[in-house]
């Protein structure tokens, strides 16, 4: 399969269509992607994760929102395992890890294969060309051979802009390029889901911007994508569900439309407001 | 006090070839204690029980003795197994142990240096433990070695002085020999430490720089 | 290897301990001024003391030994074997705690002298009471790996006849010829003796810290 074809052939839909819900490509057992129950994590006698449950629709963008400490980064890394959850259970398509038990490597790089990750703070290789950075683990992990991994990551790179960057070193670039080569980097595994964490923190306003406009365009293609995020716009006007978390517990969950302009937990309302108050 | 300037053009030459052995000797230690030490490094922090300790051991002694009193195990005390080595393998096996000793530390500690970030990012795109190092973590970890490793290499080097004690015929040995004969002793000696100091003080003097620039890349 | 052989080797102990020591002493104090003139503004006086620390380090310990013992001992005047051991131990020492001062004093932020100047303190009591307090506390723990290098150091005396750890190793494996377990006990009791070290810089580390944080 080609890769390319899943992000560019479908059709720009506006949010609002996407968050009916359902319509879209049926996938995995019940029409989710991602399918977490019970997912816990503690850190000594502090709860980081309260038994989470989660589902993710096919192309549904899920902002998570809260402040700092509420365990969203952790629920994120615990999703592809770079955090090791206590107990409960990770679905993404057909594989289903059980967090009590012992997982092998090969196992979890099927998992990962399946999940894309951008961090907050891009980890890119900074000894690799940028190109070599895309396309390492098609490589590695695809066994893709070399000329095969650079021509799809070229096309990655031009997708997020930077086609002329190829062959520099990360070193060279701003911290908005460098996050938008740890997308395409993230891409070139054919994900099916997007991971990122507070992919705009680190970054100045304004190139913030270039890395929120190459996710919007993402979120239009039809990816499924589950942000973590600061960015009350993003949240607001691109998402299609956002997810608000407290002490490592979902404190409401809804349409964005409803959790950002009608919240209905008192929690929520606070939070909006101290983000709004700034 | 100085040598006079007959008596130099007569010891040259046999203070050169025992120059040549101590540079042979530091060579051959470093090529071989270099590796050692990149798979001590790995043994120290691998999951295996057995792995873990054996290295740990090899490291503890390699380090934590006088390279005089390793040299002096494998030179004399060897041959109690059965094993005869000659002073230069001697040398070299005993140099090449406390090089890979100190290495595995220096490695070791260059990779706990690298940002937890590149372990993320490694293990998020899906590579394997092994590849995670051989593309990821060693590239980026031998970079922050460099420098001490240039650095230990000086010191290897010098070590190999240590090796008149084993009759092993390297610089320090020739000119010891030339002044029990001439009783010319401090000249011959001065003249041996200059021959060092030529070689360690524009290395140390290039490891500076090397420390400086990689100091640099590290800012960026 | 008998217990009467281990009491053999433990009568190097303290000539050992007292090399390591010495030598540890005179660096530490030699130090102070030869990094006051490779810092000097005056270039003739700076140049001097650098080449002096490059070449004291340039040439291995060994050979400082006996360039002393044999060079300077046999021909122009009589030293004792320990004396030369202690002396060119300590001249190599000085050299290496002037580039660990260096290194530490590097290493305080220049808010630190920049406040010092604005408060009109002179060079001298800056670096007295401000920068050298500060200094000292991030020198240790070099100073403390140092110290454990420079007991390891101490081993190429016995090349001289310092009848320490080594020397009496040696002469025990001749003799008895079982110099595998000898070099064994002797490569241990190095290790042995660096642990204490090691557990005194930590927990002077930590004692200062704590100091500092609070």
């Amino acid at each position: 399969m080609d890769g390319a074809v899943l992000y560019l052939a479908d059709p720009p839909q506006s949010s609002q269509d996407r968050s009916n819900g359902g319509i879209m490509m049926e996938q995995g057992s019940n029409g989710t992607v991602i399918r977490l129950r019970a997912l816990s994590k503690h850190f000594g006698a502090h709860t980081v994760l309260d038994a989470i449950d989660l589902d993710v629709r096919p192309g549904e963008v899920l902002a998570i929102i809260g402040p700092s400490g509420s365990g969203k980064s952790t629920l994120l890394r615990c999703i592809n395992y770079l955090e090791r959850p206590d107990g409960g259970t990770i679905t993404i398509g057909p594989t289903t890890i059980d967090a009590s038990m012992p997982v092998e490597r090969a196992e979890l790089s099927k998992l990962r294969r399946r999940v894309g990750m951008v961090f907050q703070s891009f980890n890119l290789f900074p000894h690799m060309t940028v190109l070599r950075n895309v396309s390492i683990a098609q490589e590695r992990v695809l066994g893709r051979s070399r000329a095969e991994a650079e021509e799809r990551a070229m096309q990655l790179l031009s997708r997020v802009g930077l086609a002329d960057k190829a062959g520099q070193h990360p070193g060279r670039c701003s911290g908005g390029q460098q996050q938008r080569i740890a997308i395409a980097r993230a891409l070139a595994l054919d994900p099916e889901v997007m991971l990122f964490d507070e992919p705009t923190s680190a970054l100045d306003p304004e190139l913030g911007l270039e890395v929120l406009a190459v996710m919007r365009e993402l979120a239009d293609s039809g990816m499924t994508m589950i942000v973590v995020t600061h960015e009350m716009g993003f949240a607001e006007n691109v998402s299609d569900t956002v997810m608000m978390m407290a002490d490592g517990d979902i404190v409401e969950k809804g349409s964005s439309n409803q959790v950002m302009r009608q919240p209905q937990q008192e929690r929520t309302k606070r939070f909006l407001r101290a983000v709004h108050d700034r | 006090m100085l040598p006079a300037y007959e008596e130099l053009v007569a010891w040259l030459p046999e203070l050169l070839a025992g120059l040549t052995i101590s540079l042979q000797v530091a060579a051959l230690s470093l090529l071989f204690g270099m590796p050692l030490g990149l798979l001590l490094a790995l043994g120290v922090i691998a999951r295996s029980r057995i792995l873990k300790t054996v290295s740990l051991v090899l490291v503890e002694i390699g380090r934590g003795a006088p390279a005089l009193v390793l040299l002096q195990f494998i030179y004399f005390g060897l041959p109690a197994t059965g094993l005869t080595l000659g002073s230069f393998t001697a040398a070299v096996v005993a140099l090449a142990w406390n090089t890979g000793a100190y290495t595995s530390e220096i490695i070791r500690a260059s990779l706990q240096s690298i940002p937890r970030g590149q372990r993320d990012a490694a293990e998020a795109i899906g590579l394997t433990g092994v590849d995670e190092l051989r593309y990821v973590l060693l590239p980026q970890a031998l970079r922050v070695a460099l420098p001490p490793l240039l650095g230990f290499s000086i010191l290897i080097f010098q070590g190999t002085s240590l090796c008149f004690t084993i009759a092993l015929p390297e610089l320090v040995s020739r000119a010891y020999e030339i002044g029990s004969g001439t009783f010319r002793y401090f000249p011959v000696l001065l003249a041996a430490g200059c021959l060092y100091a030529a070689v360690s003080v524009p290395a140390a003097i290039l490891v500076g720089h090397v420390e400086k620039r990689a100091g640099r890349y590290a800012e960026r | 290897m008998s217990q009467a052989d281990i009491f053999v080797i433990l009568r190097g102990l303290p000539w050992t301990v007292a090399l390591t020591l010495g030598a540890f002493l005179i660096g530490s104090i030699v130090a102070v001024p030869l990094l006051a003139a490779r810092e000097s503004q005056f270039l003739p006086l700076r140049l001097f003391a650098m080449s002096l620390i490059q070449v004291v380090r340039g040439i291995p310990p060994l050979l400082w030994l006996f360039i002393i013992f044999f060079g300077l001992g046999m021909s122009y005047f009589p030293i004792s074997p320990f004396v030369a051991a202690l002396t060119g131990l300590g001249l190599i020492a000085a050299a290496n705690m002037a580039e660990i001062y260096r290194g530490a004093l590097k290493s305080i932020h220049h808010g630190q002298w920049e406040a010092a100047n604005a408060l009109d303190l002179g060079r001298l009591s800056t670096v007295a009471f401000i920068i050298a307090p500060q200094a000292l506390r991030v020198a240790l723990p070099s100073a403390a790996s140092y110290l454990i290098g420079l007991m390891k150091e101490t081993a190429v005396a016995s090349t001289i006849g310092v009848a320490e750890l080594a020397f009496q190793g040696n002469r025990l494996s001749q003799l008895t010829f079982q110099g595998l377990e000898v070099f064994a006990v002797v490569g241990l009791l190095y290790v042995v003796l660096s642990l204490p070290v090691a557990w005194l810089s930590r927990s002077a580390d930590a004692y200062l810290r704590s100091k500092v944080a609070a």
